[in-house]
């Protein structure tokens, strides 16, 4: 039975889970505006929270005694909680930076060479 | 005044007035305040030595003034210092200590007066100096072994610096070698005494030789309490009289078939012999003085010669009497060695100060033979009084050579000052341009040479007359040495002072004497005459002292040493009959 | 006042006085009038007191016959003398008849001599031992302060004469500076007398001295006196020279009189030489009274020589010790006592081998020549010789006598070839000093004693009339003198007087100079000596007569040089004047004196003083040399000695005055011809049998040489060890400082240098980019994970 014919379960959402964040840290790495590096940083975020979400949920789990409960939900919302601050931070230095360099550009940011 | 705060106050006020000067109130930019305070304070001293000297007024018994004619330890007085180690600032004076240290505080107070026309840093060379006057007195009033030592070692240090910073071209070598040699000698003198102290018992005297030897009264009882443990001390006075116990601990054996005492006689002997000096440790001296500062020359030949000859006569010979006995003939042989020795290389030298050196190294040789003189034994009954006269006259030619050694180093210092060369051959007609100035060198080398009626006489012909009695080799050879003794001095007093001309370099620089000179150079002479003519003046406080040590010695020799020597002697004997 | 407080009392101020003199002149000399001028005033007056005190206490001693009352033992020996001498001639001989008062005079004596003696003060004291400053006064104290005092007190005045050049710039023309000039320097005028005073308080306390020490004290204070005033004339080089050379030379004999005090001391523990306090003195202990004063050795010196009996348990009682000396113990060391305070007499009184000082020491001026070296201190070792003459054992006596004869020769020969006026004087004294030791040493105590006396007159007179000479035509050359009796008639008179005194001018058995009798009293005891002892006795005869006839020789020829026949050196001669009355009337009174002092017929005359203090006792025979017999000296008086003595020395001297009239006086005979005839001898007495050569070449060079070596030992070989020894160290210390340098901190710093060679490498992965680290954490993930997959898998 292939993947695409079972019903919807976890393995699904992991897979839109791993797609998230594979984009995200592609994001990261080739993104050399730091706003987009931002974006990354958020899709894999989101990437992880799809993971959360997917195992704790008793719907998609065929076996209940394994589900979280809604542990996985309570650490998502952290996560997004989390990110949103991040972000504000994050967006703080760029703009600090920005006012500095007058750039974005990540790779101009590397006076933490060795 | 009592006689701890007297003593302690002679031996620290130097170094107080030191401290004093150690204040940012005293700068060098007024080099005659740091002079005055330091001649202040060496004047106070010799004020001090001088009121002790000065006789008790009649009906007032209790008085730390010195009491001519007691032969012990007087103004005793002992605080605990170190109590583990048994340690004690224990001070006192008796004849042979009280006459040098009128020597001490007197030549110390000529040689800051000569200290004027030292300009380079003025107010160190002051700190010094009285550190090292506290240094000499101190090791001439400990009666504490370790404080004696102590004493030692702070004189020596302010000596290395006066030396290597305000001396001549060569000061560097001369500074370190000086210390090295004197260093040698400490280190040998700290072996004996931790020898002798771990050695030593308490227990063994009695409770009047306690008493005598002016232990504290709370070692008494805890020494008559009992107990198994030996109680050591450091106490100079109850040391010796535990070297003269018939069963003395020191006599146990301890290598090479000698005894500890043994040992310890040569590693004492060798320390204050280096520091006479005698012949062949004597290397330093010329040195050291031809690279001195004047002032530094004078304490040096003055004072610190004397301390060897104090040491030796104060610890050698009183704690470690067996050995003294065995080896007088070598102490005896070493004086007349340097006598000799001294004078020839008196003779060969070119510079006026090494001249005078090596005369010091010939006039010590007598104060080392004068010691040497054990008359008393079998042969003679026991009888003492040549040796007492010998004794005696060493100390008095330590107290005369402390004033003519003195003497002629100011009096080279003082030609030094005006034309900057020392060399013997290009000097003369000096008699003309410096009348005073001559005459005054005149009478002070006469006094060198032994001329009667001056004080190098009297210490010579002491120690000479008594050495027939011990040797009559010795006798012969020392009495040879007035005529080489006349050779060095004369010769030198012609290339000096007489003659047409002056042969050398800054002729113009030649000026008369100064008043200055003059006050430093006037009382040496005077005192010069004085001993010459009334040598009771030393006799009178030393005599006692000197004749009580050798009396003990005579006594042990008799009732101690004899015994031992025909026990030898039999033994021998019987080892020879059985083969 | 009882004699034995006044006696003490005048002879010690007289003795201090000078001395005072001395220090008023040190302390404010060159202050003292213009150029010290009244320093002259204040020394002669000082020494004049003092003559005059000596002069009181000599009265006091005759008129109060303090020596006069001794006991005495007639003999028939002095009784054959006395018929033999009826006439009564001789001095010893003639007082027999004088009066009751003199009876000490002759006799062979029986008591000790009467003498005060004390302590003064004490120097020092141990145990027993005691050495002090003290006098001895017996009639020879008495006798010596007042001749002493009365010739310092003529040469004070003579001085004020001869010195006065010192009182302005004088220019000495001896003296030539480095730029060709002559020497301008002030004048030392003070000073002169400063040192005549100290000189006068030496010799006065060497006089009065009561024990050994004290005698050497003042030895070397009057040694000292004559360094300053042989080197009064600092600038000359030769004067300097003169004057260590006398220093040093006297030393050498010091160094003897030290082992001789040493034996003394060690063995006897008193200097002392009379008994003081009931302290037994070396007179007495040498010469106890409980064995006839004979010589002995005392308990003390047989104790010290059995000291090694004494050692092994022997008991040194009274019985004890006479065993040992019996057996000869501590004879040796008497006998180094005695020879080794001669040896002090040889230098002072310039004996052979040490007599090479004295004439050098002419450098100095005349009148110190007259006064320190010919009357008093070169004769203060026959003094001293003549005080300890109680001590001596036979054979010390011996040699005593042989140095004598030999230096009396020896000096006498060298005498005739020196041209130096004062020379010849010098070597004269040095002859007749001779002459006294010999007596001494023949047994001829008062004779000896009795000559120094009359000497000392006469060749002060000498002295003096040479140095009014040379003040006149100011060298010492006698070839540029003659023919100055024209000019200076006191002089050559006077001085005629002297020569004729030392000559022993006499009509035999009648009446002469003062040295006919003192002369004669040698030779007869050096005949009667010969007489007992065949074997020494003939050398000391024939040196003694020989030494007459040359003594006649020298001094005639000394004489016509100076003052007969022709100017040799016109310039000189016209410069010549007579000196002034200040220098001539002591020479007068010095003449007076030279003629009469040895006359015997005076109630007070020497012989006879001396006599009273004359040591009882006879000599007994050498231990050690046992045919030594010493004979009594009042043998002498026997007619086959001095009639035969008279009679041979009155030929003997005639024949020198011959042969000097013959070169010096008639001109019959050439010196010059003489002179290359025997040249080697010439040549050997011109340099003065080159005993300055010889001495340099074996004391003083060698001494120079181990000066050297010793100064070179102890730079090279002492000073090298330490500065060896330094080098060593610095050598271990420096190998020391490469191993801590290289393997020490080498591992260390490899260590340190690796790691920071790594961490430099690693810092290339630290770029700061961003999207580096975003890839290398997905890579390192990935490749983390797939690792523990493997491992996993693996395991």
């Amino acid at each position: 039975m292939s993947f695409f014919s079972q019903p919807v379960g976890v393995s699904h959402f992991l897979v839109v889970g791993a797609v998230l964040f594979v984009s995200g840290v592609v994001c990261m790495a080739v993104k050399r505006n730091a706003l987009g590096v931002l974006m990354g940083i958020e899709l894999v975020l989101n990437g992880a929270n799809v993971n959360f979400v997917a195992f704790s949920s008793p719907f998609l789990r065929s076996d209940n005694a394994y589900a979280l409960g809604l542990d996985g939900q309570l650490i998502s919302l952290f996560v997004i909680v989390l990110a949103a601050a991040e972000a504000a931070v994050a967006l703080a230095i760029t703009l600090n930076f920005y006012n500095n360099h007058s750039t974005v550009d990540v790779d101009r940011a590397d006076e933490l060479k060795g | 005044m009592e006689s701890e705060l007297l003593l302690s106050l002679i031996v620290f006020l130097p170094a107080l007035a030191a401290l004093v000067l150690m204040l940012p109130l005293f700068s060098n930019q007024r080099p005659d305040a740091i002079r005055l305070l330091s001649l202040a304070a060496t004047v106070a001293v010799f004020l001090l030595t001088v009121w002790m000297a000065l006789d008790r007024p009649a009906g007032s018994d209790a008085s730390t003034r010195f009491q001519v004619g007691e032969a012990s330890m007087q103004d005793t007085f002992a605080r605990d210092w170190i109590p583990s180690f048994n340690i004690y600032y224990f001070m006192g004076v008796d004849g042979i200590s009280f006459t040098l240290v009128l020597l001490t505080s007197f030549v110390t107070m000529l040689s800051m007066g000569a200290s004027w026309n030292i300009t380079k840093h003025v107010k160190a060379y002051c700190i010094l100096f009285l550190l090292l006057e506290t240094g000499m007195l101190g090791v001439f009033l400990a009666l504490d072994f370790f404080l004696f030592y102590v004493f030692w070692e702070v004189m020596l240090l302010p000596m290395y610096f006066l030396i290597g910073v305000w001396g001549g071209p060569r000061r560097e070598y001369a500074a370190i070698k000086f210390f090295l040699f004197t260093l040698v000698g400490s280190v040998l003198m700290l072996i004996a005494i931790l020898m002798l102290y771990f050695n030593s018992d308490l227990g063994r005297l009695s409770r009047d030789q306690l008493q005598a030897s002016r232990v504290p009264n709370s070692v008494v009882q805890q020494v008559e309490q009992g107990g198994t443990e030996p109680i050591h001390t450091f106490n100079l006075l109850a040391l010796a009289q535990m070297g003269q116990l018939p069963d003395s601990p020191f006599d146990k054996e301890l290598w090479l078939g000698h005894s500890l005492q043994w040992w310890a006689f040569i590693l004492l002997f060798i320390g204050f012999a280096i520091k006479v000096p005698v012949v062949p440790v004597h290397t330093w001296l010329p040195d050291a003085h031809v690279e001195a500062p004047t002032p530094i020359s004078m304490i040096l030949a003055g004072i610190l010669l004397k301390m060897g000859g104090y040491g030796i006569i104060r610890i050698c010979y009183p704690i470690c009497p067996d050995a003294g006995y065995d080896l007088a003939y070598v102490v005896a042989g070493i004086g007349v060695l340097s006598m000799v020795y001294g004078a020839f290389a008196a003779m060969s030298q070119k510079d006026f100060k090494r001249l005078v050196a090596y005369s010091s190294v010939s006039h010590m040789g007598y104060v080392i033979l004068g010691i040497g003189v054990w008359t008393a034994w079998a042969g003679t009954d026991y009888n003492s009084d040549y040796w007492s006269m010998g004794m005696n006259g060493a100390m008095f030619q330590m107290i005369a050579h402390g004033i003519s050694s003195a003497g002629m180093f100011f009096l080279v210092g003082v030609i030094y000052d005006r034309v900057h060369h020392r060399n013997l051959d290009e000097f003369g007609g000096l008699f003309a341009k410096m009348p005073v100035y001559s005459g005054l060198a005149f009478g002070i080398f006469f006094a060198g040479l032994g001329l009667p009626g001056l004080c190098g006489f009297i210490g010579e012909v002491f120690v000479t007359l008594s050495v027939w009695t011990y040797s009559q080799a010795l006798a012969v050879i020392s009495a040879s040495v007035v005529i080489l003794t006349a050779g060095y001095i004369l010769w030198t007093l012609q290339r000096v002072y007489l003659g047409p001309e002056y042969k050398g370099p800054h002729e113009d620089g030649i000026y008369p004497i100064t008043p200055r000179e003059i006050a430093i150079a006037a009382p040496l002479l005077a005192f010069a005459i004085l001993f010459g003519v009334y040598p009771s003046a030393v006799f009178r406080y030393m005599t006692p002292s000197i004749n009580k040590t050798v009396g003990d010695l005579a006594t042990w020799t008799k009732e101690v040493k004899q015994p031992r020597i025909e026990a030898e002697r039999s033994s021998e004997m019987e080892l020879a009959q059985k083969p | 006042m009882a004699p034995d407080a006044s006696l003490p009392l005048l002879l010690g101020l007289a003795w201090l006085l000078p001395l005072a003199s001395f220090a008023l002149i040190v302390l404010v000399g060159p202050k003292m009038g213009k150029a010290g001028v009244l320093a002259a005033y204040v020394a002669t007056g000082a020494i004049l007191t003092s003559f005059v005190l000596s002069v009181i206490a000599f009265g006091i001693w005759h008129f109060g016959h303090l020596g006069y009352d001794r006991k005495t033992a007639e003999t028939h020996v002095v009784a054959a003398a006395e018929d033999a001498h009826g006439s009564g001639e001789h001095a010893a001989g003639e007082s027999e008849h004088a009066g009751a008062d003199s009876h000490a005079a002759h006799g062979v004596p029986t008591a000790p001599p009467r003498v005060f003696t004390k302590d003064w003060y004490t120097l020092a004291q141990f145990g027993a031992l005691k050495l002090s400053i003290s006098y001895y006064i017996d009639s020879l104290t008495v006798l010596m302060f007042t001749m002493v005092s009365l010739i310092a007190t003529l040469i004070h005045f003579y001085s004020f004469g001869y010195m006065h050049e010192e009182l302005h710039e004088v220019v000495d023309h001896e003296v030539t500076l480095a730029d060709g000039h002559h020497l301008h320097r002030r004048g030392r005028f003070y000073r002169f007398f400063q040192y005549l005073s100290l000189f006068c308080f030496s010799m006065l306390g060497l006089v009065i001295a009561g024990n050994v020490l004290m005698v050497f004290v003042f030895w070397e204070l009057v040694g000292i006196c004559s360094y300053f005033l042989i080197g009064f004339y600092i600038e000359r080089k030769s004067a300097q020279n003169a004057a260590n050379k006398a220093f040093i030379v006297n030393r050498v004999g010091d160094f003897g009189m030290i082992i001789g005090m040493m034996a003394l001391w060690a063995s006897l523990g008193t200097f002392a030489f009379g008994d003081i306090d009931g302290q037994q003195g070396i007179f007495s202990s040498v010469r106890p009274s409980a064995n006839e004063s004979q010589v002995t050795v005392p308990d003390g010196m047989v104790k010290f020589a059995a000291t090694e009996h004494v050692a092994a348990g022997v008991e040194a009682t009274p019985a004890q010790i006479s065993t040992w000396r019996s057996e000869g113990y501590g004879y040796w060391l008497l006998v180094i006592a005695g020879v080794g305070i001669f040896c002090g007499c040889v230098g002072k009184s310039a004996q052979f081998p040490l007599h090479v000082w004295l004439p050098d020491a002419m450098e100095g001026p005349t009148p110190v020549s007259a006064l320190v070296h010919s009357a008093t201190m070169v004769a203060a070792g026959v003094y001293l010789a003549g005080r300890f003459y109680p001590v001596f054992a036979p054979e010390a006596l011996l040699v005593i006598a042989y140095v004598g004869a030999i230096t009396l020769l020896l000096a006498a020969t060298i005498a005739i070839t020196a041209v130096d006026i004062k020379r010849v004087l010098a070597y004269s004294t040095v002859s007749q000093l001779g002459y006294m030791m010999l007596a001494l040493g023949v047994g001829g105590w008062a004779a000896g004693l009795f000559h120094l006396v009359t000497h000392a007159f006469f060749k002060s007179l000498l002295f003096m009339c040479s140095g009014s000479v040379i003040h006149a035509v100011h060298t010492n050359d006698m070839r540029r003198m003659g023919g100055l009796r024209h000019k200076m008639p006191w002089t050559a008179y006077t001085m005629l007087v002297g020569v004729l005194a030392i000559y022993g001018a006499a009509i035999p058995f009648v009446v002469g100079l003062s040295g006919y009798y003192s002369k004669d009293s040698i030779i007869a005891q050096a005949l009667s000596f010969w007489n007992s002892n065949p074997t020494h006795g003939a050398f000391f005869a024939a040196a003694a007569i020989g030494g007459a006839g040359i003594t006649a020789f020298y001094m005639f020829r000394l004489w016509f040089m100076t003052f007969a026949g022709e100017p040799r050196d016109h310039h000189a001669y016209e410069h010549a004047h007579e000196s002034p009355k200040v220098m001539y009337v002591p020479l007068v009174i010095l003449a007076f004196f030279a003629v009469t002092v040895g006359f015997p017929r005076l109630p007070f005359s020497v012989p006879k003083l001396l006599e009273q203090a004359r040591y009882p006792g006879e000599f007994t025979a050498g231990k050690l040399l046992p045919d030594l017999v010493y004979p009594e000296e009042h043998l002498s008086h026997l007619p086959q000695f001095h009639n035969q003595a008279e009679v041979v020395v009155t030929f003997v001297a005639l024949g020198g005055l011959v042969l000097a009239i013959a070169f010096y006086g008639l001109r019959i005979l050439n010196p010059a011809e003489v002179k290359s005839q025997f040249s080697a001898v010439y040549r050997l007495l011109w340099n003065k049998w080159y005993f300055d050569e010889l001495y340099d070449a074996i004391f003083v060079r060698p001494v120079l040489l181990i000066s050297k070596l010793v100064g070179n030992f102890d730079r090279r070989f002492i000073d090298g060890f330490v500065d060896g020894l330094a080098r060593w160290t610095r050598a271990v210390a420096n190998f020391d400082d490469v191993i801590d340098r290289y393997l020490v901190d080498g591992s260390v710093n490899v260590v340190a240098a690796w790691t920071y060679s790594i961490a430099d490498g690693l810092r290339g992965l630290q770029t700061g980019k961003l999207r580096q680290y975003v890839m290398l954490i997905v890579i390192g993930t990935v490749a983390l994970t797939l690792l523990i997959r493997w491992s996993v898998a693996a395991g």
